[in-house]
C-alpha cells in the first residue's frame, strides 16, 4: 500500500492565525493550498528530526515500571532547520509582537507555499518567573501543534489549552514577509 | 481569540480538489464559531446576549443548540462544568472550542479520505488512522514537565485535556464561584469533542471525587494525574503503555 502522508499542518496552523486576523491573507493562502500538500513522509520528515527520549512514568505505590522510551517531538528552536528542506525553503520573523507576558517573535520557514518549520526567534517576558514557566509549557507546545504530523509514533499532542494572540499575530506577519 | 488549529489529512494520494473544497469549508465552520460565540467581540451573537441586548430567540440556532449542550454536560458532570457560574455571565466558550472542532472534523468526514485529525489548541477530533487499521496515537502531556508526553492513547475520536499548569489557576469551582484545580491535569476521550472537553474540565476541578461521573458513561474515558504524579484512569481508559501505573 502506498503510503503517501498529505502533511498541510504547518500551513493550516498559519491559515488558522490568519483567518483570526485577516481575511484577505486568508484566500491567498487558500488559493496555495493545492501547492501545499507533500506526497511523501519523507519530503517532511527531512526538515526535523525528533530526538528520542526514554522517560520513566510517574507511577503509584510498589509496582516497578519499565522505562518506557517516549517519542519527544522537538520542542528547541534550533534543531529543526531549513538546511535539509528543498532549495527553495525561505524564512523570516515575524515582527516583535506584545503577548500576554512580554514580546515575542515568530519564526517561519517555508518550502515554496508548505511551512516546514514554526519556532519562536526571540522572547522577552522581562525575567518574570511565573512568565517563565509559561513560556517553557506554551512555547514548545506551538511548535509542537505545527510539526506534530511528522512525529513517527503519534500524531498529536493533548494538553491544557494555551492562549496564543501574540504567537499568531506575529506568524502572520512572517508569512506576509513571504508573501504567503 | 487566539487558538490555533490545526489539520492534518491522511490518505493514499495527495488532496482533491473536493477534499481541498471540503477542508476550506471545515475552517469556515470555526470562524462561524468564533463569529457567534467570541466573548471578544463586542458585536458577537454571545456578546449581545450576555449583555442583554438580545434574546436566545433572537440569536443564530447554533447559539441555543450550544447552550443546550451545556446544560447537558452540567448535568452529566453534577454541576462540576458550569457556564453560568462563570464571572461575567454565561460563557459557553469552553465547551465551543470542542464543539467547534468536532463540527469541523464531521465536514471532513464527507470526503472519504482516509483519516483526518483537527488538533484545536490541544484537544483532538478525530477519525480514521494514519494508516489502514491504525488508530491515531495522541500524546499526553506531563502536567509535571511539559516538554515530555506522560503516556500515549489511542483516539476513539476524541481527546481533550484540561489543566492549569498552561494558564495559571483559571478553573473556576462551580459549586464556591473561586478558582480550585484538584488535579494536575484531566484527560478525557471518547465519542464528541464537545462533551470530552466539558468532561475534562470538571474532572480538572473537581478531581478524584468526579471520577465515577465519566465511569458510568459508556462512550467516555478518563485520566487524572494527581499533583504526586499518581495516574487514575476509567476501566478502559486508551492508554497505549500505562496500564501497569494506573490506578482506578
Amino acid at each position: 500500500m502506498k503510503r503517501a502522508h498529505i502533511v498541510i499542518a504547518g500551513t493550516v496552523v498559519g491559515l488558522a492565525g490568519l483567518l483570526s486576523f485577516n481575511s484577505t491573507a486568508v484566500n491567498l493562502s487558500l488559493g496555495s493550498l493545492s501547492a501545499v500538500t507533500v506526497p511523501t513522509r519523507s519530503t517532511t520528515t527531512t526538515t526535523t528530526t525528533p530526538a528520542t527520549t526514554t522517560t520513566s512514568l510517574p507511577h503509584s505505590g510498589g509496582s516497578t515500571p519499565p522505562p518506557t522510551t517516549t517519542r519527544v517531538v522537538p520542542t528547541t528552536t534550533a534543531t529543526t532547520t531549513t538546511t535539509a528542506a528543498p532549495s527553495t525553503a525561505r524564512s523570516a520573523t515575524g515582527a516583535a509582537t506584545n503577548y500576554s507576558y512580554g514580546v515575542l517573535s515568530v519564526k517561519v520557514t517555508v518550502s515554496g507555499t508548505k511551512v516546514t518549520n514554526v519556532s519562536i526567534a526571540s522572547i522577552d517576558d522581562g525575567g518574570n518567573p511565573r512568565s517563565a514557566y509559561i513560556d517553557q509549557a506554551s512555547i514548545p507546545l506551538l511548535e509542537q501543534q505545527a510539526l506534530s504530523a511528522q512525529s513517527a509514533s503519534i500524531q498529536g499532542v493533548s494538553g491544557a489549552s494555551y492562549t496564543s494572540a501574540g504567537f499568531e499575530q506575529s506568524l502572520q506577519s512572517a508569512l506576509s514577509k513571504l508573501g504567503l | 481569540m487566539g487558538t490555533i488549529v490545526t489539520f492534518d489529512l491522511y490518505d493514499e494520494d495527495e488532496p482533491s480538489e473536493s477534499v481541498l473544497s471540503l477542508l476550506r469549508e471545515a475552517i469556515d465552520v470555526l470562524h462561524q464559531a468564533d463569529d457567534d460565540f467570541s466573548t471578544y467581540k463586542h458585536d458577537s451573537p454571545l456578546s449581545r446576549l450576555r449583555r442583554g441586548d438580545v434574546t436566545m430567540a433572537q440569536c443564530p440556532a447554533d447559539v441555543g443548540q450550544v447552550l443546550e449542550l451545556c446544560n447537558v454536560a452540567r448535568n452529566i458532570t453534577d454541576g462540576w462544568f458550569d457556564p453560568w457560574s462563570l464571572p461575567g455571565g454565561v460563557d459557553p466558550t469552553g465547551y465551543v472550542k470542542g464543539w467547534a472542532a468536532q463540527r469541523s472534523l464531521d465536514v471532513l468526514r464527507r470526503s472519504g479520505i482516509r483519516g483526518a485529525l483537527v488538533n484545536a489548541a490541544g484537544d483532538t477530533a478525530s477519525f480514521g488512522g494514519p494508516h489502514a487499521g491504525v488508530p491515531f496515537r495522541i500524546g499526553i502531556v506531563d502536567p509535571a514537565a511539559t516538554q515530555h508526553l506522560a503516556c500515549v492513547v489511542e483516539s476513539p475520536g476524541a481527546v481533550a485535556t484540561s489543566g492549569t499548569y498552561e494558564r495559571g489557576c483559571h478553573l473556576i469551582d462551580p459549586h464556591t464561584g473561586r478558582p480550585a484545580s484538584r488535579a494536575a491535569s484531566a484527560t478525557v476521550t471518547g465519542s464528541d469533542l464537545g462533551l470530552a472537553d466539558a468532561f475534562a474540565t470538571a474532572l480538572a476541578v473537581a478531581g478524584l471525587q468526579a471520577l465515577p461521573l465519566v465511569e458510568a458513561l459508556d462512550d467516555f474515558e478518563a485520566l487524572i494525574i494527581d499533583y504526586d504524579g499518581t495516574f487514575h484512569t476509567t476501566t478502559d481508559f486508551p492508554a497505549v503503555r500505562t496500564s501497569s501505573k494506573t490506578s482506578s
